[in-house]
């Protein structure tokens, strides 16, 4: 494996944090090389300061695409840590329903729901599962749009096809709805149509203005900020406090805090859960 | 010592009793099958993780629908077929069902421990990632619920010094009742 010298560290992490906010541990070299070493053998470098050279020069920017799927985590699995999908099935949706029922029947209750890093696509299919539970054939009365985003061009790309091996599966999946939801062909589980229809997936860097996203019911920004320098948090949950309606839900990761973090938020209780609500 | 359970499916009794010798040799745990119908009740009586099945076989189950009869059964049930070497086509398509490989008669046993091998690796290493996410979860819960009370207790807290502070601005109200009400909001 090719070794990183002190100073490419330093290079290479400011390049990572200014290409996708990720705010790396820099006594942690062994972290560099072991995501980055098979990208920089691959192209020939002889070292870092060359891979990075190149990706800077890198018209089509492919380089960087590679290093940033290199360097984004993408764990995830299907109803991670099942208390925010309990809490949203029991409490946020019937609220945001409620809220936002027009007088005029004819009218379709508009939701619209952010899953801010989507990763592989298995937190916004949760979601998706989720209302299909609660709501039934109720469904096709309501206008849900499910948007979920990434840095990685990978992942989104992967969300998109919604197409998953058996290991990704198995992991919180119960078999019942597995069988509603999915089809297998061959080793691979495919989400169903009526499920990916419901969903867009796209990129997006988290650490670029929110234009033309909208406003949002519900987002979800679970273990992503810890990836962030305090400062970049803070941009970060202040922006996605501009994108959520004002009677919103905001829901982080299980161990995140925003104390100190953003003011304009407030912490609820709901059964072993915690959801954040603007002040 | 391997730790796999086997279940042999063939209905030539000579092959059955062969392969269930040389791998109980290797100490592998057998059960023996003589058609499809057998091995669905041993699957479902006992644990097993790799079924080792004859691709035809006389009688109304074949060696493709064993797959889908273990695979329903338990996901984690590896299935590797036996075939004759004209039927490798339909040994591919078993494959996509979900089988984990496929052997050519004669059976070579020196092949067949190998993928065995693999197989029982690969279970080590699933298992002990399981083991660690397990760990992790616990660690996780646990930290979870910490952190869930202090954001509610410093949210608390917050509340409280925004009410202080829009008391104590308040300067329609004589210092003394603005001290007197901060004071009764911080005592409760």
């Amino acid at each position: 494996m090719l070794k990183i010298t002190a100073e490419e560290l330093k290079v290479i992490a400011q390049y990572i944090h200014e290409i996708c906010g990720i705010s790396l541990d820099q006594s942690k070299s062994y972290l560099f090389e072991t995501r980055l070493g098979s990208i920089a053998e691959e192209l020939g470098c002889k070292s870092y300061r060359e891979l990075y050279d190149k990706a800077r020069r890198d018209p089509a920017k492919k380089i960087e695409r590679q290093i940033i799927d290199a360097i984004s985590t993408n764990e995830t699995l299907f109803f991670r840590d099942t208390s925010p999908f309990d809490l949203l099935k029991h409490k946020i949706i019937p609220e945001i329903i409620d809220a936002r029922t027009p007088n005029t029947p004819q009218l379709k209750t508009n939701v619209k729901i952010w899953s801010s890093a989507s990763s592989t696509g298995q937190e916004l299919y949760s979601i998706a599962m989720t209302l299909h539970e609660l709501l039934g054939t109720q469904i096709k009365n309501f206008n849900f749009k499910l948007l979920g985003t990434d840095i990685s061009d990978t992942a989104v790309k992967q969300a998109s096809y919604g197409k998953y091996n058996k290991f990704e599966i198995e992991r919180g999946l119960p078999r019942q709805t597995l069988q509603k939801h999915f089809t297998l062909f061959g080793d691979t589980w495919k989400v169903k149509d009526e499920l990916r229809g419901m969903v867009n997936f796209r990129k997006f860097n988290l650490m670029l203005p929110f234009t033309g996203l909208g406003k949002f019911d519900i987002i979800f920004c679970r273990n992503v900020a810890i990836y962030f320098t305090l400062q970049d948090r803070k941009k970060l949950f202040n922006k996605i406090a501009d994108s959520l309606a004002d009677d919103g839900y905001l829901i982080i990761g299980s161990t995140e805090s925003l104390t100190g973090i953003c003011s304009r938020f407030v912490p609820k209780r709901h059964l072993r859960a915690i959801f954040y609500q603007k002040k | 010592m391997n730790n796999l359970t086997i279940l042999v499916v063939d209905d030539d009794p000579v092959i059955k009793r062969l392969l269930g010798q040389r791998l109980v040799k290797e100490d592998y745990t057998v059960l023996l099958a003589e058609d499809g119908y057998k091995a669905e009740k041993i699957l479902k009586e006992n644990h097993v993780d790799v079924v080792l099945t004859d691709l035809m076989m006389p009688g109304e189950i074949s060696g493709i629908e064993v797959i889908d009869i273990a695979k329903d059964l338990d996901r984690n049930i590896e299935v590797i077929l036996i075939t004759a070497h004209s039927s490798v086509d339909t040994a591919v398509e078993a494959m996509k069902k979900g089988a984990a490989d496929y052997l050519e008669k004669p059976i070579n046993f020196t092949e067949l421990f190998l993928r065995l091998e693999k197989i029982d690796t690969m279970r080590s290493v699933l298992r002990s990632a399981e083991d660690l996410r397990q760990a992790m979860d616990v660690t996780e819960t646990n930290a979870a619920e910490t952190i869930q009370n202090l954001e509610i207790a410093a949210g608390d807290l917050q509340q409280k010094l925004d009410a202080i502070e829009s008391i104590l601005i308040d300067d329609e109200t004589d210092s003394h009742s603005r001290v007197t009400e901060a004071l009764n909001i911080l005592l409760n």
